[in-house]
């Protein structure tokens, strides 16, 4: 059982080696990608099976690192909670890899695309798995450094490069105090073992090593799960591919954050401080990234803001749960979310590719006529929304149901902010979900066509790649105009190709249907994964009645888009976030400036005073030069008369 | 024979080649002078060791000495001299000299090289044609 | 006053008033010719001193060698023919060059004459010949001999080189 659980962290990671080995064929690449994730997920089930609730193991993994005053095991762990996210994110990376052999089989980089998603895999298992927090950084900047390669998979778009510079930057700076809150809670303990962080003593009164770690360990998580003064990375990253989409939002990167604070749990309990920090972040987030979400008119981009939406409810449960409850319930909803937001993710990728487009206006009804896609984005949205009986619904209920034994029991008013945050955000995602559907399941009515809308239904008609290149020359026309905003605002470009769908990637999409549909059951081998209070089902299900009726009536009955009825202006903003990307660019500029700043500094003040003695003695230098430069004639004479009154001197001194 | 006599002469000659050395601006010239004085040098070695009870034959021998470090020592100031007419196109010891240690002051030189000296392997430099 | 004084004073006077031609001539190939006068009738002195071996070297090397370089480089660096001024310093420094020559000259004979007034040496039956120089030259100096032959292949690959440098100046050969 030790060997399996070393081996699922490996395997991956020499997937991904032996898939850039094998590049050159196209077959070998994908037998590796697919070969490896089909074993990673059987192994996972194995450990899943194996792992009684109490069972923890410490496991060795690559053996002590020789430090003096740290002691570093570099420990893996496997119990009931690791293992359950293993399994779920082997089964969500499996269905992404086959679905990828579909999508990029005209890619000529997809074995690059599909070894990176084995490293990053690799990343985000070692994640789950590590017992050190030597391991869980590293596993932590492996994703970030894939997300990188992922999101510029399509390095000749000049937005997708942009894209992944500003995800790598954001994430990076936010890591910064990763690290610092890792090292603090590590040097309290004096060990990065995971054990020994949780179970050193408490110091009487207030601990600020232990608060100023746990606030950096938030702020990291921010960064990678979108949080939100970190938020806006997430949005542009939907310029990867989309089953890069899918692996980001789903189970990886931006819910590994979730998954560091649940291990780290038992100490957030006891920090009053880091627990409303992160409290505030996470409700202000989910409700921000919800209204947001509403008003996008890309249906990527709308799926990336419901991402952020929530993981910040799982962020919530966890500032929320009172200690008894514990972290159980966030991550209840992190394995619920993965299955539907891959499904959401896959279903869009599948739907994009065969209309070429991602806009939600080109998009509009093109549903309807697809049945097995209109029943998997059904699903997808439904779960989304929290209707029952999908896993939406009771995983989300779950976490609020933790969040309001919190606000009644003894939590107080940070949990009443985020119940009150969590209860808005079930009507705002029911209301945004609903739009969407609408949109895409109502035919565009003939009689309202604008010049623009007639234009897309134009190409529509013609199909196939004249869209495609005309939506991806307007994109590139737009870039130099607007290098801050993403093109044509919230629109992104598309991709993939026409091809009918395999019956593969298709089956792997029905696979995470049932998965989003069936999940509930696999939850319940984890204690206290599902609990539906009576009281909170019944508000929630009521505030998504609610939800869903006023973005329909909003919709005149889904003839035309619900988020038409907001302000234009407020509109536009919501689309481009509200200028985060421009904050963003002045904060690079600002630190820039400083930089530079520095360097003169540095330079003309600092360094000054040590370079004066070399300027001085150059300059002396020079004036000796000037000064022995003499007229040989003069200067012999010179010399002689003193050859001659040294002898003289020295002869009748001598005499 | 009395010995006062070529020391005398040795007086005379060092004081003769003395104001050469210093009355001529032409470097081949001074150099004369330079050779009147070692052969004054020559001249109290040979006097010296004509003297009956000198030991090792010191004076002949030194002289002889002498007189090849001076053929040594013309061979190396005549090379000097021409390398300074060929650089300079003159070999006029009163000229004042344009020595700089700044590569950005000397217009003629190429700031690769050294400032001052560089060896003249190829036979279209124009410092060749100067000397030719 | 022997005969060899007289002799010595002749070809002593002869030395000294070519010197004294060579380094006042304003003719630049006179000089030369005139330090071939001087180095030759120091070769007499040295006749007169008894010292064959190292009269014959001195005409050999001096008047046969290094004149002939003088020479040489004389032409080589295109010296005028005929009487020019521009060969000499300006007079206020040859007047201190004559004062410098004087001092040098009164300098040495003071301290030199006393150290050998009125030693007389015959010479007609010298000590040190030919045979005894040799001798001396590869038994207690040999090893000096051995450096000074280094010396000059030393000074011959300098010269070499040296010749082969030009020195980098604005002014340029009219």
């Amino acid at each position: 059982m030790i060997e399996v659980v070393r081996l699922v962290v490996l395997l991956p990671a020499l997937a991904g080696l032996a898939g850039l080995l094998a590049r050159r064929s196209a077959v070998a690449a994908r037998a590796i990608a697919v070969g490896s994730a089909v074993v990673v997920s059987a192994l996972a089930l194995a450990v899943a099976l194996a792992v009684s609730p109490m069972n923890t193991a410490d496991i060795d993994s690559v053996g002590d690192l020789p430090l003096r005053n740290l002691s570093a095991p570099l420990h893996l762990l496997s119990d009931q909670l690791s293992s359950v996210v293993t399994l779920v994110v082997a089964l969500v990376v499996l269905a992404i890899q086959v679905f990828t052999v579909w999508y990029l089989r005209e890619d000529p980089r997809y074995a690059q695309f599909a070894a990176t998603v084995s490293l990053f895999t690799a990343g985000m298992l070692l994640v789950v798995a590590s017992a050190d927090l030597a391991l869980t950084l590293v596993g932590w900047e492996v994703m970030g450094w894939c997300s990188w390669l992922l999101i510029g998979h399509d390095s000749e778009r000049r937005s997708a490069r942009r894209a992944a510079h500003k995800a790598f930057l954001v994430t990076s700076v936010a890591d910064i105090a990763m690290v610092v809150g890792l090292i603090a809670l590590s040097v309290r303990a004096r060990s990065t073992d995971l054990l020994d962080v949780l179970t050193v003593p408490m110091l009487p009164g207030a601990d600020a090593v232990l608060t100023v770690g746990l606030i950096c360990v938030v702020i990291g998580v921010a960064g990678k799960s979108g949080l939100v003064p970190f938020h806006d990375w997430l949005p542009d990253a939907m310029e990867g591919p989309t089953p890069a989409s899918a692996l980001i939002h789903a189970a990886t990167m931006v819910a590994a954050g979730t998954y560091v604070i649940a291990r780290l749990f038992p100490l957030y309990a006891t920090d009053e401080t880091a627990r409303t920090v992160l409290a505030v972040l996470a409700a202000v987030t989910m409700v921000y990234a919800g209204l947001l979400a509403f008003a996008q008119t890309d249906l990527k981009r709308l799926l990336a803001y419901s991402t952020l939406s929530q993981v910040a409810i799982m962020l919530g449960a966890l500032a929320a749960a009172p200690p008894e409850v514990g972290p159980v319930p966030a991550v209840s909803h992190l394995v619920g979310h993965a299955f539907f937001k891959a499904l959401l993710f896959l279903g869009a990728g599948w739907l994009a590719a065969l209309v070429g487009a991602t806009a939600l206006e080109t998009l509009r009804g093109r549903a309807r006529d697809r049945r097995a896609l209109r029943l998997a984005m059904a699903i997808g949205l439904a779960s989304l929304a929290g209707v029952p009986p999908l896993v939406g619904f009771f995983t989300k209920d779950t976490a609020i149901d933790a969040a309001l034994e919190g606000a009644t029991g003894s939590e107080g008013l940070r949990a009443w902010v985020v119940v009150v945050a969590l209860f808005a955000t079930t009507a705002l995602t029911a209301a945004y979900c609903t739009r969407a559907w609408l949109l895409l399941d109502t035919p565009r009515p003939t009689p309202t066509l604008t010049p623009s809308a007639a234009n897309d239904s134009f190409e529509v008609e013609h199909g196939g790649a004249p869209a495609r290149s005309l939506t991806t020359s307007a994109f590139d026309d737009a870039m130099p105009a607007t290098p801050l905003a993403v093109g044509e605002p919230g629109v992104l470009a598309a991709h993939g190709d026409h091809k009918p769908i395999t019956l593969t990637a298709s089956l792997s999409v029905f696979a995470l249907a049932a998965l989003t549909v069936f999940g509930t059951l696999l939850l319940m081998g984890l204690d206290g994964a599902v609990h539906v209070g009576l009281a909170s089902a019944i508000v929630s299900l009521l505030l998504i009645a609610g939800g869903c009726f006023a973005a329909w009536s909003w919709s005149d009955r889904g003839r035309r888009d619900a988020a038409e009825r907001l302000p234009s202006r407020l509109r536009a903003g919501a689309v481009v976030g509200f200028g985060a990307d421009t904050a963003y660019a002045r904060v690079g500029a600002g630190v820039t400036a400083l930089a530079r700043l520095v360097v003169v500094l540095d330079r003309d003040v600092v360094d000054a005073s040590p370079r004066a003695p070399a300027v001085a003695a150059r300059q002396l230098g020079r004036v000796g030069v000037r000064v022995h430069r003499a007229v040989p004639a003069s200067a012999l004479l010179g010399v002689v008369v003193g050859i001659v009154v040294v002898a003289v001197l020295g002869v009748t001194v001598w005499q | 024979m009395h010995l006062q006599y070529p020391l005398a002469l040795a007086a005379l000659l060092a004081g003769i080649g003395v104001f050469g050395v210093l009355a001529r601006r032409n470097a081949v010239l001074v150099l004369i002078g330079v050779e009147l004085i070692l052969n004054a040098a020559n001249l109290i070695l040979v006097t010296v060791g004509s003297q009956p009870d000198a030991p090792f034959a010191a004076g002949p021998v030194l002289t002889l000495f002498v007189i090849t470090i001076a053929a040594a020592e013309v061979c190396v100031a005549l090379a000097v001299i021409l390398a300074m007419f060929r650089g300079l196109g003159h070999i006029d010891l009163t000229a004042d000299p344009e020595l700089t240690d700044n590569p950005a002051d000397d217009p003629a030189a190429d700031p690769a090289d050294d400032p001052d000296y560089a060896t003249t392997g190829d036979r279209d430099s124009p410092r060749n044609e100067v000397a030719s | 006053m022997t005969t060899r004084d007289i002799v010595f004073v002749v070809v002593g006077a002869i030395t000294a008033l070519s010197a004294l031609l060579s380094v006042t001539t304003r003719h630049v190939v006179h000089a030369a010719l005139w330090l071939l006068v001087s180095l030759g009738s120091l070769a007499g002195c040295y006749l007169v001193l008894g010292q064959e071996l190292v009269a014959l070297v001195q005409l050999l090397v001096y008047v046969g060698a290094i004149v002939v370089l003088v020479l040489f480089a004389l032409m080589l660096t295109r010296a005028p023919i005929g009487p020019n001024p521009d060969i000499s310093t300006p007079p206020w420094q040859r007047v201190v060059a004559v004062v410098l020559g004087g001092a040098t000259t009164a300098l040495l004979a003071a301290t030199l004459l006393p150290v050998l007034s009125g030693v007389t040496v015959d010479l007609d039956r010298p000590r040190s010949g030919t045979l005894q120089i040799a001798q001396a030259v590869f038994g207690t100096w040999v090893w000096p001999f051995e450096l000074l032959s280094v010396l000059l292949l030393v000074a011959l690959i300098g010269a070499f080189a040296v010749s082969r440098l030009v020195i980098r100046q604005g002014v340029d050969a009219p």
